[in-house]
């Protein structure tokens, strides 16, 4: 469930995508402080954080555009630094802003890198340039932000990726386009193995389609687990204010605790997959709700006052 | 049967592959899906909700194991025969497993013990005899 667990994990030959204990600052202020990841396989994992969380920098150390300052990051077992060209080829990545060859026209730059790539799809690019009303003769600094980064996504995909990453890709698409591209992720995934890692913080994208879910919060990693785990066991725990005074200190299970306003106490806890919530939660001055993920994405990273435990 | 028959809420706190099995226990259950009725491939269901696919075969997979759906070769996934569905107590059990489930879930939040919801459970059903 945390990043130690998935450590232990991230040299095992099913990881498509792994990092170690990474550190990153710029200048003084510290961006990302010790995380750890690790993908299998046909994963789509969802990164989620605030703006300002880190997701943009720890993209860019996976894929080995960034240097950390400790750690490792490495895809299929080799270094991100030093990707050969074979493993660049089976690799996609979509910055949250695309900006190389702007000088170029949109079909231009789809031949031009096309022909670098040995899976390259033409038949996609055109049937996707026409659904999503791209005009292959404008020239890429002339388009808008949205149609510059369907640009780009189509690029990425129709080099068949076998990794794919993506920063923000759904911030400058509308809702359709934003769908089309959710359903392209999930079948390619589902059907032909493609592992992907994307960043975002519209959680319902990745309720959708991931099957991975990772906050980031602060530079840290705050929760690591599947999609499903991760609704069945996390709940929250509210206690009125007079019952509040006996659960001074953690129960079993916590992962954070807010107070509200009315002197109660919100908590948030977990469970193992197959166990039952712990007694503390189940007395009766205490109600257990399920979590939607924004409830819980909310409840772990909008903490003003709250207290941090088990971590 | 048809994808979109299906109403998938990705921000429910109900994974979604719960949701799709519980979907389709009901439809069994009321007989609105009968016995070698073709479900619609894995492939359909993701694309039309744009769903990972893996979370429609964990589904489908579920209600194999319970003996609702079998895999017919070259149809896909269909509906089980019902005979024994009927007769065995096991089976018509997981009729009630959707109930079951709920009620736990509002116990649980009310923060009522077990104990005390089968004791005023099993008051009622007395009074029903």
């Amino acid at each position: 469930m945390n990043a130690v667990g998935a450590d232990v994990a991230a040299d095992s030959p099913d990881r498509v995508l792994s990092c170690r204990n990474i550190h990153k600052h710029f200048g003084i202020r510290k961006v990302l402080s010790n995380v750890s990841l690790s993908i299998p396989k046909g994963a789509v994992m969802g990164l989620v954080g605030r703006n300002g969380a880190g997701k943009s920098t720890l993209l860019r150390i996976l894929v080995g555009l960034l240097m950390p300052e400790y750690g490792s990051a490495s895809i299929w077992g080799e270094s991100a630094l030093h990707l050969t060209d074979a493993s660049k080829v089976r690799l996609g990545y979509v910055p949250q802003k695309p900006e190389s060859l702007n000088w170029m026209s949109v079909e231009s730059m789809l031949d031009f890198l096309g022909s670098f790539y040995p899976r390259w799809d033409r038949e996609y690019v055109w049937s996707s340039l026409m659904r999503w009303n791209i005009s292959p003769a404008h020239r890429l600094d002339k388009l808008s932000p949205g149609e510059r980064q369907r640009v780009a996504l189509i690029r990425a995909l129709a080099s068949q990726p076998e990794l794919l990453i993506l920063d923000e890709p759904a911030s400058a698409l509308d809702p359709v386009a934003r769908r089309d591209l959710l359903r392209e992720i999930a079948l390619r995934a589902g059907e032909s193995g493609m592992t992907v890692l994307f960043s975002t913080h519209i959680v319902s994208d990745l309720e959708r389609v991931a099957s991975h879910v990772c906050f980031l919060y602060e530079g840290k990693v705050v929760l690591d687990t599947t999609m499903d785990d991760l609704k069945e066991t996390h709940a929250r725990l509210s206690v009125s204010r007079a019952a509040a005074v006996t659960l001074a200190r953690p129960i079993p299970g916590e992962i954070a605790r807010r107070r509200r306003p009315d002197g109660g106490l919100s908590i948030v806890i977990t469970r193992p997959a197959q166990a039952g919530w712990p007694s503390a939660a189940l007395s009766s001055d205490a109600v257990l709700e399920a979590m939607s993920l924004e409830d819980l994405f909310i409840e772990l990273t909008d903490v003003p006052g709250a207290e941090w435990f088990a971590k | 049967m048809e994808s979109d028959e299906l109403v998938i809420q990705p921000s429910s706190a109900e994974p979604i592959y719960r949701q799709i099995a519980q979907q389709l226990r009901r439809l069994i259950a009321s007989g609105r899906l009968c016995a070698g009725d073709e479900l619609p491939s894995v492939r359909d269901v993701a694309g039309r909700h744009a769903i990972n696919p893996m979370t429609v075969s964990r589904a489908y997979g579920q209600l194999e194991l319970e003996g609702l759906l079998e895999r017919r070769r070259g149809k896909g996934m269909v509906v089980a025969p019902a005979r024994g569905r009927a007769h065995s107590a096991d089976r018509r059990l997981q009729q009630l497993l959707p109930l079951l489930e709920e009620l736990s879930r509002q116990a649980r939040e009310l923060g009522l013990p077990a104990d005390s919801v089968i004791e005023k459970w099993r008051a009622l059903w007395e009074i029903e005899q």
